[in-house]
């Protein structure tokens, strides 16, 4: 019945309530919205690398390999020999290696020198492998493989020609135009910089440099397609490579070794560490994000708290009725906490609704322009807590509507 | 004795030097039916409010059902109220949203006495007996006439079989027509139910219906000493 009462007496006011409640529910959408954003961006961004022990580059900050060699963002300081490569790819501790070569672009998007056990070995997310949407991996020294945010981009198809630019800028004038690449394979998306990334062979990397110097085309090359083809390709150096080990216990002492490797100054970090590093130096912009969706909902809960505070002058008469039938004075303050809580139930309902529809809806234009992977689920037991903090919070903020209510109870005129 | 007043002060806590009541002494029996009358500010709206239990008195003993409203926590007065006064105003009587069921619904949450399966049954047999038409039960209160709303009300302050009815005012926004029946059904429904009635109007018309009549001026002396 008294259930019936607060949710009655609201409906008698719905203009005012279905104002606040939509403030309190658009409030909780950017909460919820946010938060589970959050999560799924530090998720993915835990996950951009996975599966792989340890990366190894020149010896730099471990930051700056994880960006260059994970991210593609910034510049390697230094390559590594092949003598290196190969000496630490053959210890028996490994699995298997992953080397890298990097240095080149297309258009924007970075070109990545490797091996073919790139699409084996090289995980996302939880053990996710790359996959194909179309074509296969490299075989020939002039295929390229493609990610797909950069074959949806440029609008390429398998077969297509082209060019791969010297450096990495977009407007990079010394292109590699003699040596086209043919497109073999489109990745599936993973959400990940693979997606922005373009696959080549290291053979292909070293054809393409065979007749440059310093970075400057020599003039007057005489080397035929034909002839690349066929001559023997031996890469001198690579910028990372990437590990897989026989036994995760081995990881911290083949990292010492390789720390302490003497014919070259190399740096080996745990891919998981160096991300989780990195997470913590964007904290702050998360953290900011997350306090001003708070203030948004603390906002929400003081506009129906200002929205209940003024209905309680206009319902003196009811009051003064309710305390004549023998309401006690307190039963007035649980009467306007239970309106609040009815508008914060029904708005996490809304608001509920609301993210689940928005969700669906642009999941696949966050795949397909932010190559961000945002899952539905977001009904979290974090985010369910997230809620019931809510609603908490705007049954405290409705204290003072409801002690003013108490108190024109107890002061009851007639 | 259903009431039994003993050298009674009140003012109201705004006002501290401007005493509203001063009763030197005022019973009623149980069973009996008053009607007070004075003007209007005289204090009948203030002697009610004292009466069930809204007001504390500043001085003196307030007997009612033989019990000392004057000495009770404010819980237990609320209670006491609930469950032995029924109460009546001269409009608002009813949460206009609510229908005239649950209004009386309502009413019988306070009192706190076993949750009886008949009522249902009662408030039926209540609106029936007052003249409300079956159809006119379910419709928000602020919708039915202000006559109906008032026999309406005559149910709501009845259905915890109070043994003391109190009314202030409740037919001054009737019309005359009205009014007689409002009375009449009113009257019978306290005499069938031997129910101790303080029925409070500056309406002297109304006395007829009373065979005790008091003015207030009588009883409440507040600029006498104090
Ligand atoms: N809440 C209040 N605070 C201060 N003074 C009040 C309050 N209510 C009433 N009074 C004063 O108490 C006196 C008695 O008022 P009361 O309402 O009891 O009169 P009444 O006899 O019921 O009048 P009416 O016939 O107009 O209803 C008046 O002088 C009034 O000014
Ligand atoms: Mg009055």
């Amino acid at each position: 019945m008294f259930g019936k009462l607060a949710l009655q007496s609201l409906l008698d006011r719905k203009g005012s309530v279905v104002l606040s409640l939509m403030a309190m529910t658009v409030s909780i959408f950017v909460l919820l919205g946010v938060e589970h954003i959050r999560h799924q961006t530090k998720e993915n961004f835990s996950n951009t690398v996975s599966g792989v022990d340890l990366i190894v580059g020149a010896r730099t900050g471990s930051l700056n390999l994880l960006l260059y060699s994970v991210f593609r963002v910034g510049a390697p300081t230094n390559n590594i020999s092949w003598e290196t490569y190969k000496t630490i790819a053959n210890t028996t501790k490994v699995k298997w290696a992953i080397p890298i070569s990097l240095g080149d672009s297309h258009k924007g998007f970075r070109v990545l020198g490797t091996s073919s056990d790139y699409f084996e070995h090289y995980s996302y997310g939880s053990q996710h492998h790359l996959s194909f949407i179309k074509g296969k991996a490299f075989h020939q020294v002039f295929d390229v493989v493609l990610g797909s945010t950069v074959a949806k981009k440029l609008g390429y198809q398998l077969g297509d020609k082209l060019t791969l630019a010297h450096g990495i800028t977009a407007t990079s004038f010394s292109l590699h135009d003699d040596r086209p690449f043919t497109v073999v394979g489109i990745l599936a998306p993973t959400g990940t910089p693979v997606d922005q990334t373009l696959h080549v062979s290291l053979q292909g990397i070293e054809a393409i440099h065979i007749d440059w110097q310093q970075g400057v085309k020599m003039p007057g090359s005489t080397i035929t397609q034909a002839e690349l083809e066929q001559a023997e390709l031996q890469p001198k150096s690579v910028t990372a490579f990437m590990l897989g080990l026989e036994s995760k216990m081995a990881t911290f002492r083949v990292q010492r070794a390789i720390n302490n490797y003497t014919k070259e100054p190399l740096l080996a970090i745990l891919p998981g560490v160096a991300l989780s590093e990195l997470w913590q130096m964007m904290s702050i912009l998360e953290n900011t994000l997350l306090l001003v969706s708070a203030l948004v909902f603390i906002a929400a809960c003081l506009g129906v708290s200002a929205m209940l505070l003024s209905s309680i002058r206009e319902r003196n008469r009811e009051i003064q009725l309710l305390r004549v039938i023998g309401a006690p004075a307190y039963f007035l303050f649980f009467l306007i906490e239970l309106e609040a809580l009815l508008i914060a139930l029904l708005s996490c309902v809304l608001a509920t609704g609301l993210l689940a529809a928005c969700l669906v809806f642009l999941q696949d234009y966050l795949v397909s322009h932010f190559g961000l992977h945002i899952g539905i689920n977001f009904l979290t037991e974090n985010n369910l807590y997230l809620m019931l903090a809510m609603i908490c919070a705007s049954a405290i903020v409705a204290i003072i509507p409801s002690f003013s209510g108490y108190h024109q109870a107890r002061t009851v005129k007639h | 004795m259903a009431i039994d007043l003993k050298d009674v002060n009140f003012h109201y806590p705004e006002e501290p030097n401007q005493r509203v009541l001063h009763i030197p002494s005022w019973t009623l029996s149980a069973g009996e039916q008053v009607f007070i009358h004075g003007p209007s500010g005289g204090g009948k709206s203030t002697l009610l409010s004292v009466l069930s239990g809204l007001f504390l008195p500043s001085e003196g003993q307030v007997n009612v059902l033989g019990q000392r409203l004057d000495q009770m926590t404010s819980r237990r007065r609320d209670r006491f109220r609930a469950r032995h006064i029924g109460y009546m105003f001269q409009q608002f009587n009813l949460i206009p949203y609510l229908n005239a069921f649950d209004n009386i619904r309502l009413a019988s949450q306070f009192s706190q006495q076993k949750k009886t399966p008949e009522l249902h049954e009662e408030i039926q047999k209540l609106l029936s007996v007052l003249n409300i038409s079956a159809n006119d039960w379910y419709r928000p209160a602020r919708h039915l006439s202000i006559g109906q709303q008032q026999r309406v009300a005559i149910a709501r302050a009845l259905i915890n079989k109070p043994e003391l009815l109190i009314a202030d005012e409740p037919t001054s926004s009737l019309d005359p027509l009205n009014k007689e029946a409002f009375m009449g059904v009113l009257l019978s429904i306290v005499a069938e139910n031997d129910i101790t009635l303080v029925f409070v109007s500056h309406d002297l018309s109304l006395s007829n219906y009373f065979n005790r009549i008091e003015s207030l001026s009588d009883i409440n002396r507040p600029e006498g000493s104090a």
